[in-house]
């Protein structure tokens, strides 16, 4: 390569890591814990539950939503959800005229409409999501930690060039630990880097492609979903509202074999002002990651339409696993924590280059 | 250490092994599940052997 190369890519990777570095670190350390919410929340928010009347009938979806709503007089419904090991239906409300982005959340047992103990949602887990997802400052913040992100994949490739002039005339892995502490951090930065590029590479691009959902979401409104709601005007309000019950019925009709996952009520990012919207996952590995909603017009419970999620929905929905590493096991989980402290040892060796080289010019 | 430069083969094959293996075992378990988990994240470890191997033959 020749040096005015050298030099361009030295010029990259130097600023688009000294631009991320600190939100890079605050990510990895904030992003640790988080591999392991579940199994950190199981502990943090252990408590013996059994169900009110564990072989009894079930209550209505209607029922279960009057209960949660019941507990929170003002709120209209946003989402609801669905526990797998236990009869519980959680249901995420918000005060229309409060702000934005503040839910309640209830999760109810079905079995008597009384509140379950829950099994998400520990505050220092939220805490930590929160700081890693915007740095509570909403959409700006995600907006701005994507742009890092893209930092962070520029730095990488960059990287990766600049590694081979630094190891033209070393055998791969070469750790000079008898040398220099500047000389061995090189070595230790270089490995570490190249080593886990793929890795950070796939989370910090699915890192970025995450941090634009709300974008993606609202284009998938605007477009593919607008076509669906050109028959109403005004949102369909609380009041005229069709049974869930009946609702549910009929996507469940309209999509057959498939689970359900959760439902989306109308106003909501995932839904029309117009429509429940009834999400359905697959059977497969790859198809539990991938939604369909089936759109039923919530004053009248019919069916809209079944409306298979575009390709960028779907890349959304498949980041959200590639980036949590949360879809092979407990094992994939430590490899997770694993590289994300190497990259910590990454970014703390490239600081640390960068300050010794500014100090060795200043002397 | 040999006064030549080395061939950009030489300067990573070894990485783009590790590269391949660990992007087959990242998509590989999002395609398959159970056993296939474990072989997938196996492929990923990859990235943790080769290191500590370095760390261990390669230390000079």
């Amino acid at each position: 390569m020749r040096t005015r190369t050298i030099r361009a890519w030295s010029w990259t990777h130097k600023w688009s890591s000294l631009v991320s570095t600190l939100f890079l670190l605050m990510l990895c350390v904030t992003g640790l814990p988080l591999v392991f919410t579940h199994e950190i929340e199981e502990v943090l928010l252990e408590q013996a539950w059994t169900p009110a009347a564990p072989d009894g009938p079930l209550l209505s979806l209607d029922e279960v939503l009057a209960a949660a709503l019941a507990r929170h007089p003002g709120e209209v419904p946003a989402f609801m959800s669905f526990d797998v090991d236990r009869p519980v239906v959680n249901v995420t409300s918000v005060n229309p005229n409060g702000p934005a982005g503040r839910y309640s959340f209830e999760p109810i047992d079905q079995t008597s409409g009384a509140v379950a103990p829950p099994v998400a949602g520990h505050p220092v887990m939220e805490f930590l999501l929160q700081l890693h997802t915007d740095m509570f400052l909403g959409l700006p913040g995600m907006l701005f930690l994507g742009l890092m992100g893209l930092m962070l994949i520029t730095a990488v490739v960059s990287g990766v060039v600049l590694y081979a002039p630094f190891m033209r005339r070393l055998p791969f892995g070469t750790v000079r630990a008898t040398k220099s502490a500047r000389t061995r951090w090189l070595d230790y930065h270089n490995l570490l880097g190249v080593i886990t590029a793929a890795w950070v590479l796939v989370v910090g691009a699915t890192g970025v492609i995450n941090t634009l959902a709300t974008p993606i979401l609202a284009y998938w409104k605007n477009t593919a979903l607008k076509e669906l709601t050109a028959a109403h005007e005004a949102p369909a309000s609380v009041g005229e509202r069709a049974s869930l019950d009946v609702a549910v019925e009929r996507a469940k009709q309209a999509l057959p074999g498939k689970t359900l996952q959760f439902i989306a009520f109308p106003g909501t990012d995932y839904s029309t002002d117009h429509h429940y919207a009834v999400f359905f996952h697959g059977d497969t590995p790859l198809t539990t990651h991938l939604t369909t909603p089936a759109l039923i017009d919530a004053r009248t419970g019919e069916l809209t339409a079944v409306a298979p999620t575009p390709w960028y929905v779907k890349a959304l929905s498949l980041s959200q696993p590639l980036h949590f590493g949360d879809y092979g096991g407990l094992g994939l989980k430590i490899l997770w924590a694993l590289l994300d402290l190497a990259t910590i040892v990454i970014l703390g060796s490239g600081l640390y280059l960068w300050l010794g080289k500014g100090r060795r010019k200043a002397s | 250490m040999s006064r030549k430069d080395r061939s950009l083969w030489a300067i990573f094959g070894a990485p783009l092994w590790v590269f391949v293996l660990s992007l087959t075992g990242l998509i590989g378990a999002l395609l398959e599940d159970g056993a296939w988990d474990a072989v997938f994240s196996a492929f990923l470890a990859s990235t943790v052997i080769v290191t500590v191997w370095a760390l261990i033959r390669r230390r000079r």
